[in-house]
Formats: structure tokens, C-alpha cells, sequence
């Protein structure tokens, strides 16, 4: 009940109830029960089949082994090597994309002025709110008439026509903040358009293009619903669709085989998360949005 | 590239040789509309269009096969009258929205609270916080859950060792949503963060001298932080609840696709995905997504509606 607590010099906390030691001890207890259930999973993935899970809250297992990484990464008719590699093309295409039109369509509402920009903004942010199932059904019945089924065009192609509102929003707000001078000096000397985008609004907003890519690779990547409806061949499968069909065929008799993939299919997003953690919670903070 | 190049020089061009209003116009718009050209396709081809299709679908019955058959109204009519899955798909829905948004609002309130004012460590617990909202909607995440509240999971063997016989909490439909309830609470990260942003913004000195005044900590909460971080609270709220009503993959891999046990965890998108690619009831299932529409959009005006009462806006 003491106000002396100072977190920084010449600040005060605003809530001296928690004293430091306490404050830690709180936070720490929280964090462990947070992360608990993650590295249970990995200690899961080492330990031998015939260990069962149960009974065991520990996470020290009696025997560390990889054979659940190998029964599992051949555990269906199609390697997971195969759903890694196609996971992965198509997050990076989609990202590609995505940063591309988006950066076009930003640049277009933070630097240009043309007839109805206000009216194609509401617009725009208008469709932020709607859900996807909306378009879901019509779009579906489009990309089956193109003979698109079971193949990843569906997956890939809307993110180079800039569906995702977010990520214009995201950069029309980074892209607005860039001095006005630098593009009217360029005017003045004859820059066309495209030379202020490419020479000068690009090179100087690599924070948002990087907070962007890195958004778009993740949710690519972690995406269910989309090759859930679109791809059923095994061999074109994403990691989250062979993760699936794998707990389909296991069952409950080989889980520490798909705690491993489970434990695999996170590690792209974990390295992400540890190298560029910053660009990611700066990017929640400055628009607040999803996840 | 060649074509926004030529297009968007106006300063190259001999201004008004070209003559009249249209020259005018393209010179003027030209530039703007190419760069705006993908979204505009976007827009049209795959989000406006689709969208009237939709609309126009939900009032036929249509199987993919054969075309489409205008039926009216019926598949409204038979949604509210005639589906007790649909009646299912809404209670579950808004069961889990109704506990799960304020549950983890709450949560990550408290926790940016605790962690706010630049305390040493911060950057370490927000990572760690905000690592569950990253591997949000991942299967393995889904897969975790299943085995964390399976009849011999983790949580189970916890109760075990201090003598509760825990149940089966997956496959007993008294528990199974609770389970994604808690899943979506895990996941308080990024509404924490978008908070530590806001309480941020709150000058110290508003604090010192309520606290000078003799103000309990508790007055200090409910005078200066929930008033000053209003705005921030609502958006987090109205962001986290149409995401809440757009939960899928959870539902869908702990309940291995089904919606069960018992419909337990029937959450609304399950029931349109399983009306559209299960039994390819196309027509219906388009009419459910308008519904969801309109369920979002009506809960989007109220919320609005209420600012006035609670929201304080630059004060």
C-alpha cells in the first residue's frame, strides 16, 4: 500500500498496490501457466510412444527420442516435407502479393488525389468489417468454373488484387506520415508517380512493408479455412491441412507423433516471432487490429 | 510497369494541346486510378460481386450441379421455423461470445496494468503474452487443446494430484465449449498490447495528483483509467467480438469437424461450412452468411449506438 514504488526514475507507478518483487513474482507465475502448455507439447514430441501422456504433467521426459519426428513426417501416404514446401510457396507468393497491391493501393489514397477517393476509401475500410463468408460461396463457384479447384491459384491470386483491407489500412497510415515536401519536390522536378513511389515512398517505409510481409506470411501460413475447401489432393496439401488428416488417421494412438508435427509446423512462426517481434507489436499498436 | 510509367507523367505532356475535359480528367485521375486498379479488381471481381451473389443465392436452392432455383424466401423462413442445428449454431455462437470477449478483455486489461509505466522487463512478458495470439488459429494449437483437456490430458493430471478426478471435458457437452472459452482467453495478447498502447497516452501527472488528493487506487481506476481508456476499450471490444462470432478452426479440429458432442460446439461458421461443403447446400449456407451479416452489423450499430454512455472522447 506504499506510493513510493518508482519502476524509472522520475516516474511514478500509477498503481502502487503490486510492489516490484511481487509485481515480477505475478508476472512470472502468469507467463509459466501461459507457456506451459506449449512446452509440454515439445517435451511431448521427444518422448517414446509408449509413454503415455496421461499421468504425466511433467516436462522432463524418463527418455528423450526423436522417433515421433520421423513417425510423424512419414506417418501419411505424403511425407510432411512435401505440405512444409507447399506451405511455403504459397505463403510466400500470397505475401509477395500482398505487400505489392497493397503498397500500390495505399500509396494511391495517402499520396495521390483523383476523382472519388473518398467515396473508394470508405469504401474500402467498409469491407474491413465484412466477413469473408459473404464472398465464400459465389467466390468458390468463380474459382471452380476456372478449373482453380484443388489447385492453389484460389489461395494465392485475390492477395495481388489487395482483398485484405488491413494491410492497405496499415500502410495508408504509415504512408500518410511521410513528409509532403519529399513527393511535391519531386513533382517539381518532374518525378512521375511511379518514381515517387518506387524512389521515394518505398525505400523510406520498409518498417511497415517488413510489419506487413511478416503479418501476411503468418496468416497465410496458419490459414485453415481456405485449403480446407479448396485443396482435397494429399499432394498439394498446406501443413495445417496434413496436420489435420493426421489426426483423422492416428487417431489417439500416435500423439506424440503429431505433437512433433504440431511442434514443426509452429517453428516458422516462432522464428518469425523471436527475429521480428517488435515489428509485429508495434504493428497491433498502431492499428489495433486481429490477432 | 511501362504503363504506369507513360500514364502518370502529367508534367511531361503539353498541357491542354490535348484539349478538352477528358485529357483534362485522365490527367488529373489517370494516376490514381492505376495505382487504385488492383484493389478496384479486387473489390469488383471478388468482394462486391460475390457478395450480390450471395445474396442473390440465398434465395435459391442451389446444389453446385445443377442452377440455381429461385425459391423465395424459404431458406430464411426454414432457418428460423425448421432447423433446431441453426437454432444450435446461434446459442453455441453467442454463448462463447458472450464469455469469451469480456473474459479476455478483462484479462488483458489487468495484465497491461500490471505491466504498464516501463517496468524493467517489459518487453520480455509482452512477448511472452503475446506468443499464444501468434499461434492463435493453428491447428497444432487446436491439436494442443484437444490433448490439454482430453479424459487423460494434461489438465486432468493436474487434478489428479490433488484428488479430483477430472472429466472428459472435450467429449462431455457440458464442458467442450468452456474449453474453447478458455482457449480464446489464452489468447488475450494483442487486445493486451493495443491497451499498453492506450494507457500509455494517459499523462502520469493525472495520477499524481489524485493521488495527492487522497484518491484510493481503486477511485484512480474507475475515475481515470477506465474513462481516459474508454475509446481503446471499445474498440478492442467490437474488433475481438467479430472475431469471436468468426471463430472456426478451433470448433472445427477439436471437434473433428462435427460440431459435437451434441452440438456442443457447433459455432455458426462450422454449421455454414458444413451446409455448404458437406451437403453442398449452397443456397442456404449463403443465406446464413447474410444472416451473420446482419447479426454483426446489428451488434456494430449498438455498440455504437451506446458510445454516448460510456465512451469519452478527448476530454
Amino acid at each position: 500500500m506504499t506510493d513510493t514504488v518508482h519502476d524509472m526514475p522520475g516516474r511514478r507507478s500509477a498503481y502502487p498496490r503490486l510492489t516490484g518483487g511481487l509485481r515480477h513474482a505475478v508476472l512470472i507465475a502468469i507467463s509459466f501457466v501461459m507457456v506451459y502448455p506449449i512446452l509440454w507439447m515439445v517435451s511431448g514430441s521427444l518422448r517414446p510412444a509408449s509413454e503415455l501422456f496421461g499421468g504425466d504433467a511433467g516436462l522432463i521426459p524418463s527418455q528423450v527420442t526423436v522417433q515421433a519426428y520421423r513417425d510423424g513426417w512419414f506417418g501419411l501416404q505424403v511425407n510432411f516435407g512435401r505440405f512444409f514446401v507447399n506451405s511455403l510457396i504459397i505463403s510466400v507468393l500470397a505475401t509477395v502479393g500482398n505487400v505489392i497491391a497493397a503498397s500500390l493501393v495505399a500509396f494511391a489514397f495517402a499520396r495521390l488525389r483523383f476523382y472519388g477517393q473518398k467515396f473508394w476509401f470508405a469504401l474500402m475500410l467498409g469491407t474491413l468489417m465484412l466477413p469473408y463468408h459473404v464472398t465464400l460461396i459465389p467466390q468458390y463457384v468463380l474459382f471452380r468454373e476456372l478449373g482453380w479447384v484443388n489447385t492453389w491459384w484460389p489461395l494465392i491470386l485475390p492477395k495481388y488484387f489487395a482483398v485484405d483491407a488491413f494491410f492497405i489500412f496499415l500502410m495508408v497510415q504509415f504512408f500518410r506520415a511521410i513528409p509532403r515536401e519529399l513527393d511535391e519536390a519531386a513533382r517539381m522536378d518532374g518525378c512521375s508517380a511511379w518514381r515517387i513511389y518506387r524512389k521515394i515512398i518505398l525505400p523510406l517505409s520498409m518498417p511497415v512493408l517488413a510489419t506487413a510481409a511478416i503479418f501476411s506470411f503468418i496468416w497465410t501460413w496458419e490459414d485453415f479455412f481456405g485449403p480446407l475447401i479448396y485443396i482435397s489432393e494429399m499432394s498439394q496439401y498446406t501443413v495445417q491441412l496434413g496436420l489435420r488428416s493426421f489426426i483423422d488417421s492416428s487417431g489417439t494412438s500416435s500423439w506424440n507423433a503429431l505433437f512433433a508435427m504440431s511442434v514443426l509446423s509452429l517453428v516458422p512462426i516462432f522464428l518469425i516471432f523471436l527475429f521480428f517481434q517488435r515489428l509485429l507489436i508495434e504493428g497491433i499498436a498502431t492499428t489495433g487490429m486481429k490477432r | 510497369m511501362a504503363a504506369y510509367d507513360t500514364m502518370s507523367k502529367p508534367d511531361t505532356r503539353k498541357q491542354g494541346a490535348a484539349g478538352g475535359w477528358l485529357a483534362g480528367a485522365i490527367r488529373r485521375n489517370g494516376a490514381g486510378y492505376l495505382f487504385l486498379a488492383p484493389w478496384l479488381i479486387g473489390f469488383f471481381c471478388l468482394t462486391l460481386g460475390p457478395a450480390l451473389a450471395s445474396l442473390y443465392l440465398s434465395f435459391t436452392n442451389f446444389d453446385l450441379l445443377s442452377a440455381p432455383e429461385f425459391i423465395g424466401a424459404q431458406n430464411y423462413v426454414r432457418m428460423v421455423t425448421a432447423d433446431p442445428r441453426f437454432i444450435a449454431s446461434i446459442r453455441v455462437t453467442l454463448v462463447y461470445v458472450a464469455l469469451s470477449v469480456p473474459l479476455k478483455l478483462a484479462f488483458a486489461l489487468a495484465v497491461a496494468m500490471v505491466l504498464n509505466r516501463g517496468m524493467r522487463g517489459l518487453p520480455f512478458y509482452r512477448a511472452i503474452f503475446y506468443l499464444p495470439s501468434l499461434l492463435g488459429t493453428s491447428v497444432a494449437i487446436a491439436v494442443l487443446w484437444r490433448q490439454l483437456f482430453a479424459a487423460d490430458g494434461l489438465v486432468n493430471s493436474l487434478l489428479a494430484q490433488i484428488g479430483i478426478e477430472g472429466p472428459s471435458w472435450i467429449s462431455n457437452p457440458n464442458y467442450s465449449l468452456y474449453t474453447l472459452v478458455v482457449l480464446s482467453v489464452w489468447q488475450f495478447g494483442s487486445p493486451m498490447i493495443i491497451f499498453l498502447a492506450g494507457l500509455r497516452q494517459i499523462p502520469t501527472d493525472m495520477y499524481e495528483a489524485a493521488s495527492l488528493d487522497g484518491a484510493s487506487p481503486t477511485r484512480q481506476f474507475l475515475r481515470i483509467t477506465l474513462p481516459l481508456l474508454s475509446p481503446v476499450i471499445f474498440f478492442n471490444f467490437v474488433i475481438q467480438t467479430i472475431e469471436a462470432f468468426k471463430a472456426f478452426t478451433p470448433a472445427f479440429v477439436i471437434s473433428g469437424g462435427s460440431g459435437g458432442p451434441i452440438n456442443s460446439t457447433l459455432f455458426y461458421t462450422l454449421y455454414l461450412y458444413q451446409e455448404a461443403f458437406s451437403y453442398f447446400r449452397m443456397g442456404y449456407a449463403s443465406a446464413l452468411a447474410w444472416v451473420l451479416v446482419v447479426i454483426i452489423a446489428i451488434f456494430t450499430a449498438f455498440s455504437f449506438l451506446t458510445t454516448k454512455y460510456w465512451v469519452h472522447y478527448d476530454d
